[in-house]
């Protein structure tokens, strides 16, 4: 009606909340021109449930089952945090042996995830076989999360004060030859993205975000890498065993969708170079502890989730409830600065750059 | 009294050319059938198993049982009309179509011309179809389908010239597919000959823009405008727009057939009819299903770009050597 009443030549097109290129419910609202996206709406809220209401009314332990749901891809790191939060509260030592196995969990989890992410930006621009191929690799690590964890996407791995299972030798040496087909084919897929002509001119300069935008933004993980910001929970503010452990940083510079890709993509053989590096070398030790009472005080925690910088904050009054749980989640900064990204691209890019934050909307709006 | 009966005859000729071979039935079954084979086929290159062959007539037989909706704020008379329009111009090519071999088409009327008007339809349907629904995906799709098809139009137009200037000679040009037909069967297939072939090259690459399939699937693309104009359609309307796509592609690709590769194998009407369902195949094979699962989507200025530096210059190409008598 609107576009009527001022007689231009702009339209608007609504896209979401349920559209095939989302993974999950967001709305836009586009005010378009021809093809070209000259203001972009964002609207939320569609998956709300209230969950830091309901982890107030359950205790300790039926919050790490909570927070395992918040989320389906990092369903690992929610629990994760949760834990390093009250275990920072109730200053409760973890083994090395179930810091190292949650180091495995979190590496695994993460290589599924970037993979997951860049197949589906192969679904979006329409390359259907690449994206069933990069599918296909992931399915070894899927295997893998169900073999040693019973589960393909929760995991259950951690508890206050360690972790709830451990590796065998058999494991050890299954988790090992699936990382062998793993990288092998991962190489492969980083040949593709990197060379694939359909995939460059579908991706550079697509959804652009400078240095100084990301920062300005507070964008963390993968977006603020691929535009050459160094920000990475594990490197700049070490936790579990991650000081301990030889990796690198990824960053590219090309700002765009194509760099977010390759940054997720080169990541995952990272994760299997620390997969590969504890997995021989998990210390002898109690998977747990037993817990000590809670005490009345504050705590928060931080880890480097798949898609960026988690934290989680916990008060308690020394009841077994707690008394607040809040976490932030790195898609909130990221979501944030579509709009920047959005800014005069054109339609047929918008899922590609929605895309390309990886956004989580259940994780954002609980 | 001899008059009326001829008169008859040609018209039950002609109805039989259009509801039964080479339109019509025939059209409708082979269309069908290539549909689900390329499912298939794309199917198992992705490690997919891939839905039965037979899957696209399921999905017409359930589309035609169920209500069609009709959006409230959409222009009903164009928005109804929209899928006939586009099926029956594909069922009158498809009756035009000349089967080496087996038979001439409509008589009097298989021309390239013509051809080329009404191979324009469909693409005009989905238009109508896009523009009148109200939506605003329609919308998008109207605007991108009509770039593609000027795009594609571009390349298509100098081919038909370069085979009708090729066949027709000293007398300049010929357009009948008849002729098209014998011309070749006198002088050698036009994909034997190196003037030709840029042509041909040209054509592959005309064959997915006006198919619809990936790298040019641009105004129905799933994943950015949820299908563009077919959005708003569903039941029998729809199920029309699958048939006429079914028959688009036979007749595309027996056009391709015709005038590049139109050699039959001796007189068996059942033999040519098979051989030409096989050649059809393989051009699909060729310019569909191995490039659509071995690519992505284009944008659509890079689509535009794309046609009028390749497959319009190969035309030329051809044109150009047709014209100087190569």
């Amino acid at each position: 009606m609107e576009t009527k009443q001022h007689e231009t030549k702009s339209f608007s097109l609504p896209l979401g909340p349920i559209h095939v290129a989302l993974e999950e419910p967001m709305y836009f609202k586009l005010e378009l021109e021809g093809e070209r996206v000259k203001h972009v709406d964002i609207t939320s809220g569609h998956v709300h449930r209230g969950m830091e209401l309901l982890a107030t009314k359950r205790n300790f332990f039926q919050n790490v089952v909570l927070t395992e749901r918040v989320c389906s891809l990092c369903s690992n790191s929610h629990p994760l945090t949760y834990c390093l939060a009250v275990e920072n509260l109730a200053g409760i030592q973890v083994s090395p042996k179930a810091q190292a196995l949650r180091v495995l969990a979190e590496e695994i989890k993460r290589t599924a995830s970037h993979l997951f992410n860049v197949a589906i930006l192969a679904h979006i621009i329409g390359y259907k076989s690449l994206f069933m191929h990069v599918m296909e690799v992931r399915e070894i690590m899927q295997d893998v999360k169900e073999t040693v964890y019973g589960n393909r996407m929760d995991l259950a791995a951690n508890c206050i004060g360690g972790v709830k299972y451990s590796v065998n030798l058999e494991l050890i040496e299954f988790i090992e030859k699936s990382l062998v087909r793993t990288e092998k084919h991962i190489k492969e897929i980083i040949d593709i993205y990197a060379t694939d002509k359909m995939i460059l001119r579908r991706t550079t300069n697509v959804g652009r975000i400078s240095a100084e935008d990301v920062i300005k933004y507070g964008l963390v993980g993968p977006v603020a890498r691929g535009s050459n910001v160094r920000i990475d929970t594990r490197k700049t503010a070490p936790y579990l065993i991650y000081d301990q452990l030889d990796f690198d940083m990824i960053t590219e510079t090309g700002c765009d969708v194509h760099s977010r890709a390759m940054v997720r993509l080169r990541e995952t053989l990272e994760s299997i170079k620390i997969i590969k590096q504890i997995i021989r070398n998990i210390p002898e030790g109690e998977l747990n502890t037993l817990l000590p009472h809670i005490p009345a005080g504050e705590a928060m925690a931080r880890s480097e989730a798949p898609r960026g910088e988690l934290f989680y904050y916990v008060r308690t009054d020394g009841t077994d409830m707690p008394l607040r749980l809040k976490w932030r989640v790195p898609s909130y900064m990221n979501w944030d600065a579509l709009e920047v990204m959005m800014k005069d691209c054109e339609v047929a890019d918008v899922s590609l750059i929605v895309n390309s934050i990886d956004p989580c909307v259940s994780c954002t709006e609980r | 009294m001899q008059d009326t009966y001829s008169y008859i005859m040609l018209i039950g000729a002609a109805l039989f050319n259009l509801l039964i071979f080479p339109g019509g039935l025939f059209a409708l079954g082979l269309g069908v059938l290539f549909k689900g084979l390329d499912r298939k086929i794309e199917a198992r290159l992705q490690r997919r198993v891939g839905p039965p062959v037979i899957q696209p007539i399921i999905d017409i037989i359930k589309l035609s049982g169920k209500e069609a909706m009709i959006p409230e704020t959409a222009q009903r008379p164009l928005f109804q009309s929209a899928p006939l329009i586009g099926f029956i111009g594909m069922a009158v090519c498809a009756a035009l179509l000349p089967i080496p071999g087996v038979s001439g088409g409509l008589p009097y009327m298989g021309d390239m011309l013509v051809y080329f008007y009404l191979l324009q339809l469909p693409a005009v349907a989905l238009m109508i179809a896009g523009s009148s629904s109200s939506s605003p995906f329609g919308t998008l799709g109207f605007s991108r389908e009509m770039t593609l098809m000027f795009a594609y139009e571009i390349p298509l137009l100098m081919i038909i010239l370069a085979v009708a200037m090729k066949v027709g000679g000293s007398n300049f040009a010929e357009f009948s597919l008849m002729n098209i037909i014998s011309y070749q069967e006198e002088h050698g297939q036009f994909i034997t000959n190196w003037v030709m072939i840029p042509a041909f090259l040209a054509y592959l690459f005309f064959l997915p823009g006006t198919m619809g399939v990936p790298p040019f699937d641009i105004p129905e693309a799933e994943t950015e405008i949820v299908e563009g104009p077919l959005l708003e359609y569903s039941g029998a309307s729809l199920a029309l727009f699958q048939l006429t796509s079914a028959i688009k592609n036979i007749v595309v690709l027996g056009f391709g057939v015709v005038i590049f590769f139109p050699m039959t194998l001796g007189g068996n009407i059942a033999v040519n009819i098979l051989w030409f369902a096989f050649k059809c195949f393989v051009l699909m094979l060729i310019s569909c299903t191995f490039i659509k699962s071995a690519t992505g989507r284009f944008r659509i200025e890079q689509a535009f770009g794309f046609y009028l530096k390749i497959p319009a210059v190969l035309a030329l190409i051809s044109l150009v050597l047709v014209w100087f008598n190569f």
